[in-house]
């Protein structure tokens, strides 16, 4: 190695970098001073163990071979320190450079052989094929798939078990239930119970029923056994007076009943079907409520029927209260509580008649209380100055404007309850009597429907509902006396609304009819006519006929029964206060004495 | 002229006597909301009513004993309704569980002469206030929140200025005398109002 090949230069500097002392405030750097000569002397000096002295000839024997190369800085000492090696500042320069020194060489002498590719050669490496991009893919997609597969499964577990959660939470969860109770009911919490409302008090009320419930936890299942269809985590206790279910009939009545039946109105009706989706707990509440309404409704009326004095007393018997609003008619209201035990449903000795009950006039009760109710939170109530009492405000009128006593009770609540029951009924009695027509007044025109289910519409021409009127009277008179023959027993031998004989009537047409009498002697023929008025005739038998000329034909004395000629009879000179009565008049003249 | 002897006899008249149950409390400003939005809920459920009332006091100084003690009150919201007088007697001493304050009270609706009838009779206008607010009910109970305005001119209703950062909230009922139930109820009532406003039997003899 040494000694072959040229020599090679190599240049070697020491960084002569000052060490920086300091560095003042305003960045400037402050160099340690380098060593002047004789400080660097000193230095070197201090290094040179005297206590060696030429004993160390091996030593400079071996720094004695120097290296081919050569310094290219000299030291400025020309004197020759003998040197120890291990203390010799550029030896691990020199070894390093050694070592490259070797390595190079062996590289070149490598490069030279393989050159000649005689001894060695070069192999390149064998390269990976790289791995195609689909081929990746189809990894990739495999390593997620297996991954989101186990996501979802885990997915898919939590939700199957929430959902199963929640419609066991549905059904059976006491605090949902309650929730769905709160949302249609007034609850509070007293105490550790809770309590309901179920009066009509905040809507007015002010009836002194308190009407609260309670809701207690239904514990009685058996978690064991399949729970059953209908079950209910929540049950209501109502108060006992409300228990079963209520309803107010009023009925009309023609004839008045025994004393002995007063009072025990006891039939019933079948209770609606509850719908599918209602919680027991709400059918409950809602006839309970519905109970306590009818109650109020009837202390009302009760309270009314005493006090309100009247020229037919009316009677109050334990849970019916029946009024006159009419000679011969009686109008009965009762209040029906059942309270849905078996024993008391045996079969009423009578069958309940379905069209006896009103049941307008029982919505009207139900409308009417509740209309009191609404008054009772209207504003009108409320104190102006705040100090005041409550009360109507026409009322506190009263002392200021010095009302005197007609007009006071002018303005207290003129009807009660009963009072517009009563006149309701009597409205609907007198409406089942008279002619049944309905007119619609539109708005360009009238509809009018007849009974009998023809329509007729009318202009706007007075005249066409007058004349229209008129015709109806006329047919109504006649229908009158069809009615009246099968009270009194008489035969209808003809009967014609439109008769084509006679004069024309300008309006309509005339209607006719004939009645017999029962045992045939006498016979009435009425023809009324809108605008020709009403003409009666009455035939006599033969026999009582003095005009009759004797025939030689007839000679048998049994045809003096037939009836003969007719008579006018003067209409408006006859006994009576309107048609019906005279023609019922005219029967009975007619109809002979057993 | 001075005023004629007064002896202050205990009232009576040709009606029932009435007494009042009264219940009194105070909530700062800032929790009047809730207090309104309560008392919505708990009372009957109608339209919110608010007032804005002027109240006079008059007073009639007899020789002897205290004085008598009558209140005139107007609507400012209504000027055409009649005027209300009031007599307040003296809080009833009865068994101390009662839980409201029972005092007699008579209600008079009167004409808008009403001031100067007083005055005529020989009153004087103690003090005069305006008080605005809500006013609820409850059936029979009635509950007024209001807030008092002191009357910087006398006379004038517009320049006012309140009496102090808080709402006066009085719960009260009027009923016939005998009937004792009354305050049962109220103090159910109030213990609803609870933690909002604590409503109590304040004695105003003791305030004096």
């Amino acid at each position: 190695m040494s000694g072959s090949g040229p020599a090679v230069r190599v240049s070697i500097e020491s960084s002569c970098e000052k060490q920086v002392q300091e560095v003042s405030l305003d960045g400037m750097e402050t160099y340690v001073p380098p060593l002047s000569m004789s400080q660097n002397l000193a230095k070197l000096a201090q290094r040179i163990d005297f206590g060696q002295g030429s004993d160390s000839d091996e030593e400079g024997v071996e720094t004695e071979p120097r290296d081919p190369q050569e310094w290219g800085k000299q030291e400025p000492e020309e004197d020759e320190v003998k040197f120890q090696p291990s203390l010799w500042p550029w030896d691990s320069v020199r070894n390093n450079l050694r070592s490259s020194l070797t390595e190079m060489c062996v590289l070149y002498d490598v490069l030279s052989v393989v050159k000649e590719k005689k001894y060695m050669a070069l192999d390149p490496v064998s390269q990976d094929p790289s791995t195609p991009q689909v081929f990746q893919l189809i990894s990739k997609k495999k390593s997620l798939a297996t991954a989101a597969q186990l996501l979802l499964k885990g997915a898919d577990k939590l939700s199957k078990s929430v959902a199963e959660n929640q419609e066991n939470r549905r059904q059976r969860d006491f605090n949902s239930e309650l929730l769905r109770l709160r949302s249609q009911w007034k609850l509070r919490k007293v105490g550790d119970k809770i309590l309901g409302d179920l009066s009509y008090r905040s809507a007015g009320s002010l009836f002194p029923h308190a009407g609260t419930f309670e809701v207690i936890k239904n514990t009685d299942i058996d978690l064991d056994k399949k729970l059953p269809e209908d079950y209910c985590p929540l049950n209501v206790q109502i108060p006992s007076d409300l228990e079963g279910s209520a309803y107010i009939k009023v009925s009309i009545q023609k004839q008045a009943p025994d004393i002995g039946d007063l009072g025990t109105v006891s039939l019933f009706r079948r209770q609606p079907k509850a719908k599918a989706g209602t919680q027991p707990w709400h059918v409950k509440l809602e006839a309970a409520q519905n109970v306590l309404l009818c109650k109020e409704i009837f202390a009302q009326l009760s309270r009314e029927a005493v006090q309100i004095k009247s020229q037919i007393p009316h009677i109050v018997v334990k849970n019916q209260i029946i009024s006159q609003p009419f000679p011969g008619l009686q109008l009965s209201i009762s209040l029906c509580h059942s309270t849905g035990e078996k024993k008391n449903q045996r079969a009423s000795p009578e069958k309940p008649k379905p069209d006896d009950h009103l049941y307008v006039l029982e919505h009207n009760l139900h409308q009417l209380m509740r209309e009191f109710h609404k008054q009772t939170l209207s504003s009108i109530v409320m104190p102006h100055p705040a100090s005041a009492p409550f009360g109507h405000k026409r009322q506190r009128m009263a002392g200021p404007m010095a009302y005197d006593k007609a007009e006071i009770s002018n303005l207290q609540q003129n009807e009660g309850l009963l009072e517009k029951i009563i006149k309701q009924a009597k409205h609907i009695f007198l409406r089942s009597r008279s002619i049944q027509l309905q007119l619609n007044i539109g708005v360009e025109q009238i509809r009018v429907v007849h009974r009998d289910g023809r329509v007729i519409t009318l202009s706007h021409q007075e005249q066409e509902l007058q004349d229209f009127l008129l015709s109806q009277m006329s047919q109504h008179q006649v229908h009158a006396v069809q009615q009246l023959a099968k009270v009194m027993g008489w035969h209808v031998l003809s009967f014609s609304n439109h008769v084509g004989l006679g004069s024309v009537e300008s309006i309509g047409n005339a209607s006719a009819i004939t009645v017999a009498s029962s045992n045939g002697e006498y016979a009435i023929s009425v023809r009324n006519g809108p605008e020709s008025g009403c003409k009666v005739l009455v035939q006599f038998p033969r026999s009582q006929s003095k005009e009759l000329p004797k025939s030689d034909v007839i000679q048998d004395g049994k045809w003096n029964h037939l009836r003969g000629p007719y008579k006018e009879v003067h209409w408006s000179k006859m006994e009576g206060r309107n048609f019906v009565y005279k023609m019922e008049l005219l029967m009975a003249a007619l109809t002979p004495c057993p | 002229m001075e005023a004629p002897p007064v002896s202050v006899l205990p009232i009576t008249g040709g009606t029932i006597n009435m007494m009042e149950y009264l219940l009194q409390g105070s909530v700062l400003d800032q929790a009047l909301e809730s207090l309104l939005h309560r008392l919505r809920g708990l009372c009957d459920n109608m339209e919110p009513e608010t007032f804005a009332d002027h109240e006079l006091v008059y007073l009639l100084k007899g020789q002897q004993g205290n004085p008598f003690l009558l209140r005139a009150r107007r609507s400012l919201s209504h000027p055409t309704v009649p005027w209300h007088l009031r007599y307040l007697g003296q809080p009833e001493v009865g068994d101390k569980s009662r839980h409201a304050l029972v005092r007699n009270c008579v209600d008079v609706a009167t004409s808008h002469s009403l001031p100067d009838f007083l005055n005529e009779m020989g009153f004087r206008m103690d003090h005069e206030f305006v008080a605005k607010g809500h006013i609820f009910r409850r059936g029979v109970l009635k509950v007024v929140v209001s807030k008092l305005s002191r009357i910087l001119v006398p006379g004038n209703t517009e320049n006012t200025e309140p009496l102090s950062l808080s709402y006066l909230v009085e719960l009260s009922v009027l009923a016939p005398a005998g009937q004792d139930t009354m305050s049962e109820d109220m103090r159910s009532f109030a213990e609803q109002l609870k933690p909002l406003v604590h409503l109590e039997k304040i004695d105003p003899k003791r305030h004096m």
